[in-house]
């Protein structure tokens, strides 16, 4: 009943995809195409004229130009190798476009490299010209919901917060290679860009004659150095400069570490204080109780051990003192070295009557702490002196009686308290820094004087 | 399933296997456009003008969208100023269809629902404005793309009748999660009561596609695991 069919059936694009080489129909320049045919446009890269592929293969000129050739970061048809969700993923430069903004009449131009695999479609590598950082993009699958309410713009999308950052109009300065869709030098697009660094989420909006959309992109900071190394390129990437818009902030970094590091400072910081107190003699080297104003010491003693540095600690008890003062000054004279350690200790106390309110004051038992004394033979030598108030003022209280003890080896206290406020700076210090540098980077913002 | 009766392209003979609920067929063998109105097969004509537009999937690319293994049977193309885009028709194993959005290396796998989901309730075509948010089927979802667009050819066999040449107009959503919806208008952008195709974006590994185009210079995907052959075998 039925006719003969054909041999065999058509089998519509069971071949494999070719790629192609043609001559520029404008310049005659050599034209490579990668993008197989989901090209819609070409741009020559040496004459920069716009053309059609036909459904025939053939180029047709749309629009001839004769602009130069513009040296980009990346060249067209380099390959790459991308850390993606599954795996490694292989791409291929196709298309080359820059664009640039202007702000307070300050041009900032950027190059962005349509990185393509037929399996897995299209991605967006930028390079900003101006602070040299690099960002990958994919279009989002799916839309990210503007928050309602006061306060800074923002966008949620799967469950992650974007504070906005700038709104601005970008514009095509320049064109070079195969593209899916129509890029013109001159064409406009709002982008609005929202930031969680090193995460972007850029909202761009565009018309053409027959239709609009808008385009979800999620941007990721990307170190120059990662892509030096996916593309395997010689030599080192464009030097950076300040901080760009979703550059992660080191200070920030990890902040569950800069509290773990913090927790294991303190405990060292403890177990390191307990063993040095627990480390220290205090043993007493010299002790004399019972002394009047009119007594003075000199007397040979032994400190610590020859050749070690030791901590002294110097008690001064002055009873009998009533608005009075006394007065201790101590003299250590090495026998070794005949260098001299001096320093002095007032004991006093005051009281009295004003607003009918009695006080007092004074401390009675001064003590006083000498670091670094190297061990060895000294001559102590202590001459006191005292005073009162009035019209006795040079004379010293009958009653007054006074001890002195010197120990060796004795606890500093700063050697334990300023370890602590140490390590109890760095978070605020590591703090300061990120806020420093959060300020740096919204200072190139839409919202220069605030970061909140 | 039903048996299906045998049906040849009234062209070259050749067979021209409908399947389902399938409207139009593409012949493989003279490109052909045939039609099946109940009993009767008409040819409309070699009228498909389908190009090659970089698409990695082919006729018979089989996948799995959430447990629901399908297969793709028939393509409709789609041209508009700046561009093309292909709607891949999928027939799942449980006999529902379904179609696989193909845009500039972007998926989504859509099912067709009644028009009483959204009649009524969404505006107008002419009245849609881009970033704006619409509720579909009690989902918000945002406008991210609204043109009006042409057939422009076909392979394989599709739900309805699609005329090379007839623009129709479609917007397309995508929800916060992830959703994507169309919304077609057909040829009248003036009603408010378009055919809602509901689903949600993918990755062509994601549905484990296989198997997929070859492209010269570049390695093609393994197979999905659970869809290869035993070790040994």
């Amino acid at each position: 009943m039925a006719a003969q069919a054909p041999s065999a059936p058509r089998k519509l694009f069971r071949e494999e995809a070719q790629t192609g080489a043609i001559n520029c129909p404008a310049c005659g320049g050599p034209i490579e195409l990668h993008g197989f045919g989901a090209v819609e446009q070409v741009n020559c890269p040496y004459c920069g004229s716009e053309l059609a592929p036909e459904d025939s293969g053939d180029l047709q000129v749309v629009q001839a130009a004769q602009r130069a050739r513009r040296e980009s970061a990346l060249p067209l048809h380099a390959r790459c190798t991308l850390q993606g969700d599954n795996g490694p993923e292989d791409y291929e430069v196709i298309g080359i476009m820059w664009r640039e903004c202007r702000v307070d009449g300050v041009v900032y131009p950027w190059q962005e490299f349509l990185l393509y695999n037929p399996y897995l479609g299209y991605r967006y590598l930028m390079f900003t010209m101006t602070d040299g950082s690099w960002a990958l993009g994919q279009t989002l699958d799916g839309a990210p919901q503007l928050e309602t309410g006061f306060g800074h713009r923002k966008v949620t999308f799967a469950k992650e917060k974007y504070k906005h950052f700038q709104t601005s109009v970008a514009i095509v300065s320049y064109v070079e290679g195969e593209f899916p869709w129509q890029v013109r030098v001159g064409d406009q697009a709002v982008a609005h860009d929202f930031i969680k660094p090193p995460i972007s989420m850029s909202i761009e909006e565009a018309a053409t004659e027959d239709g609009q959309d808008v385009n979800f992109t999620k941007m990721r900071h990307i170190d120059g150095a990662e892509v030096w190394k996916a593309f395997k390129l010689p030599g080192q990437p464009p030097r950076t400069s300040g901080v760009a818009m979703i550059q992660p902030n080191p200070y920030k970094k990890g902040r569950a570490i800069t509290w773990i590091l913090l927790a294991v400072m303190l405990v060292a910081w403890l177990v390191a204080a307990i063993a040095y107190v627990d480390g220290r003699s205090n043993k007493v080297v010299f002790s004399e109780t019972g002394q009047t104003v009119t007594d003075t010491i000199s007397q040979e003693i032994e400190i610590g051990t020859k050749g070690e540095l030791t901590t002294l600690e110097f008690d001064f008890k002055a009873s009998g003192l009533s608005n009075a003062w006394a007065y201790a000054e101590v003299m250590l004279i090495s026998q070794d070295t005949e260098k001299a350690v001096g320093f002095g200790a007032t004991a006093e106390e005051w009281h009295g009557v004003s607003g009918g309110e009695s006080w007092r004051e004074g401390d009675q038992s001064p003590t006083v702490t000498v670091g670094k004394v190297p061990g060895g033979t000294y001559l102590l030598q202590i001459a006191p002196s005292a005073g009162q108030q009035g019209s006795a003022a040079n004379t010293p209280p009958t009653n007054l009686r006074m001890a002195y003890t010197l120990r060796e080896n004795v606890v500093l206290g700063r050697y334990i308290v300023l370890p602590f406020f140490i390590i109890l700076g760095f978070p605020i210090f590591f703090w300061l820094l990120a806020r420093i540098y959060e300020g740096r980077r919204w200072s190139n913002s839409d919202y220069v004087s605030s970061s909140s | 399933m039903q048996e299906q009766p045998q049906t040849h392209c009234p062209n070259c003979g050749a067979p021209a296997p409908f399947r389902g609920t399938a409207v139009s067929l593409v012949c493989e063998y003279c490109n052909s456009t045939i039609v099946r109105r109940g009993v009767d097969i008409t040819l409309i004509g070699q009228v498909s003008a389908l190009v090659d537009n970089g698409s990695p999937i082919i006729l018979g690319s089989r996948g799995r969208f959430k447990g629901t293994p399908f297969e793709v049977a028939g393509r409709l193309q789609v041209a508009y100023g700046r561009g093309s885009w292909n709607e891949w028709f999928v027939n799942f194993a449980d006999g529902t269809t379904g179609w696989l959005a193909d845009a500039q290396g972007q998926f989504a796998i859509t099912r067709p629902k009644n028009q009483q989901v959204v009649a009524g309730r969404v505006p107008p075509y002419a009245n849609i404005a881009v970033n704006s948010t619409i509720v579909i089927d009690g989902i918000p979802a945002v406008v991210v793309d609204r043109r009006a667009a042409t057939y422009k050819g076909a392979e394989g066999i599709l739900p309805f009748e699609a005329e090379p040449g007839m623009l129709f107009h479609g917007v397309d959503l995508r929800g916060h999660k992830g959703e994507f919806f169309s919304l077609d208008y057909g040829t009248n952008p003036n009603h408010n009561s378009p055919i809602p195709y509901l689903g949600e974006a993918i990755k062509l590994a994601d549905v484990g596609l296989h198997p997929l185009r070859q492209f010269k210079g570049w390695r093609r995907p393994a197979p999905p695991a659970a869809a290869g052959r035993a070790p040994g075998a």
